[in-house]
């Protein structure tokens, strides 16, 4: 047991060196890739949402950017003034926007885990098709700018001053460490041990006593407003909200993510949004369509290969205290 | 109703004109009987006779078609499998319903927190299970030492009894064992009989057993009910019921020697 317990303790600093690292980036990188690495952030803490219901939960969603695109159109309608009566600030905005997924994940939470309840493959499907239908139904929706989206979304400004890249930078950074250990608090928690369990045989753990679809629900509801929170904040960066945002193929995008960094580890999950998008984003460059053959073999090798992904081994943390032998 | 004298206890379990039909195929047709508190009771009956379906519906994974099920004056049928199990019905699978990707702790973990009404979200991320509680759990399964070992490395005796400290974690009163002995030796078998017996006498469980294990039956020498096809056709202890012809006609088949 003394191997697992040097492991845990190579997780913890390897962790903390990890975000030490990433405040060290906002001062060594120059504004024109630090704000790339700040919108890379966004997809960090989209892939830590799904982190909670794939990698603890098991639950495998298809549809994870129904919710990160609810929060961009979300934010962007409402900085945009096209809610009569809230105003255009950004907290209204981002308020709006996680609410927004939040209200929508949990209907589709109460939809697919009704009854006996959708599981596994039945409810990747489900969650994939409702994909499609929100991309094709926000498609072809005049009020929300159809196929060309909507444009001039508000970045986020200080004292009436837009704020430079290196604070928000920094802003994103602190969303995300947030994120991050209110993550980790949850998978730790003895809530996170009952998720866990129902990965492993959810039918096993109803019959403890425990009302697994009101479990599922909460952390499902959770995910999908961090990933409606990331998508707000995607938009005020990126300026412009198109339907490619809550569609199939972004939804695929984040799990490809989630699976190369390590999906039952927050910070290998975040980690792995910032690799893989940051090396998409140099690579396809240089290699062109080439790119998409070599991120299909990573993630085959990885999904094969490496169960805990490139970086769920090196960043997990040692059991949490109560779970040791005293 | 009028009782007068000696008050006969209250069963604990009461099951009445329980059917249930998947389509066409009839796997309980009208099964009817009680459970005194703090009994022990095998159901044994040959394969396909519903003995599975029978647990299925008292512990709330199936609804029955008709009739009723009632735990300790309570009616249950209809509830879900969640709620029943937090009234104290504990169900032991034939395949031990560990959880193979946790650790010995986080099982242990699982098993107790939902106690004490705690299984709702907010409680099970504010309050830390009995940490005590847990300690003696595993040591009742011999499993101190391996807390922290993963439960798909444990041995399968070592998982059959973490399962059976996970289901005693709660105020559970009546346990259901299905197929307890399958695939044991007959020292094994008896070692259960022993087990079921001394719960029974130091912790008042009531037990329903299914079984077709004959030697485990008789080493138990508690009641048995017989089940053929979908129905409880006789009851009472094994040395009488041998000798019953309608038994031995659905069961042990004729000439039976057991």
């Amino acid at each position: 047991m003394i191997g697992a317990k040097r492991e845990g303790r190579t997780g913890l600093i390897a962790t903390g060196l990890c975000w030490i690292i990433l405040c060290g980036v906002g001062v060594l990188v120059d504004d024109w890739l630090l704000a790339q690495v700040a919108i890379y952030l966004c997809y960090g803490i989209f892939a830590m949402g799904l982190s909670l219901i794939w990698g603890q939960a098991g639950i495998l969603s298809f549809g994870q950017a129904i919710f990160f695109g609810a929060g961009a159109y979300g934010f962007a309608v409402a900085t945009l003034d096209m809610l009569p009566g809230t105003g255009t600030g950004i907290l209204t905005g981002l308020v709006f926007a996680v609410g927004l997924a939040t209200v929508l994940a949990w209907a589709l939470a109460w939809l697919t885990f009704a009854g006996r309840g959708l599981s596994g493959a039945h409810f990747a499907i489900v969650t994939l098709c409702a994909a499609a239908v929100v991309e094709i139904a926000v498609t072809r929706s005049g009020f929300l700018g159809g196929y060309n989206g909507l444009f001039g979304v508000a970045p986020f400004t200080w004292g009436g001053e837009m704020i430079a890249e290196r604070p928000m930078y920094y802003i994103m950074l602190g969303v995300a460490f947030a994120v991050f250990l209110g993550v980790t608090a949850i998978v730790r928690s003895p809530y996170g041990t009952v998720l866990e369990a129902i990965r492993d045989d959810e039918n096993r753990v109803a019959h403890l006593g425990y009302e697994t679809r009101r479990l599922k629900t909460v952390a499902f509801v959770i995910a999908g407003a961090l990933s409606g929170l990331s998508g707000a904040l995607f938009a005020a960066q990126f300026g412009f909200v198109s339907p490619s945002l809550l569609g199939f193929a972004l939804s695929t995008q984040v799990l490809i993510w989630v699976a190369v960094g390590g999906r039952a580890v927050p910070l290998a999950a975040m980690v792995g949004a910032l690799v893989v998008s940051g090396a998409e984003n140099t690579l396809s460059n240089t290699l062109g369509d080439l790119w998409l053959l070599v991120i299909g073999v990573i993630f085959v090798v990885v999904v094969i290969a490496a169960k805990n992904g490139l970086f769920g081994t090196l960043f997990r943390l040692p059991p949490p205290k109560r779970l040791r032998k005293t | 109703m009028h009782v007068t004298g000696v008050e006969a206890p209250a069963p604990l379990l009461k099951v009445d004109g329980l059917a249930k039909r998947f389509g066409g195929v009839v796997a309980l047709s009208d099964v009817s009987f009680e459970l005194e508190e703090a009994s022990i009771h095998t159901i044994l009956g040959p394969n396909g006779c519903g003995k599975t379906t029978l647990f299925n519906v008292i512990d709330g994974s199936l609804r029955p078609t008709a009739g009723r099920v009632e735990f300790a004056g309570q009616r249950i049928d209809g509830m879900t499998a969640a709620r029943i199990a937090r009234l104290g019905i504990a169900r032991k699978f034939q395949v031990p319903g560990v959880f193979g990707e946790l650790s010995v702790a986080q099982n242990l973990e699982t098993a107790l927190a939902c106690h004490g009404g705690r299984y709702g979200v907010g409680a099970l991320l504010r309050v830390r299970p009995d940490a005590v509680r847990r300690d003696e759990l595993a040591d009742l399964c011999g499993l101190s030492a391996k807390l922290q070992v993963r439960v798909s490395e444990l041995a399968h005796g070592e998982k059959q009894r973490l399962e059976i400290a996970m289901l005693l974690a709660g105020d559970v009163r009546l346990l259901m064992l299905d197929e307890p002995t399958a695939g044991m030796s007959v020292t094994e078998t008896e070692a259960v009989a022993a087990l079921v017996r001394q719960l029974r006498d130091e912790r008042g469980l009531t037990v329903l057993i299914v079984e077709h294990d004959l030697h485990f039956v008789r080493s138990l020498a508690e009641p048995v009910l017989v089940a053929n096809e979908g129905r409880i056709i006789a009851r009472g202890d094994y040395e009488t019921l041998r000798h019953d012809p309608r038994v031995i006609r659905s069961y042990l088949g004729e000439g039976a020697d057991a």
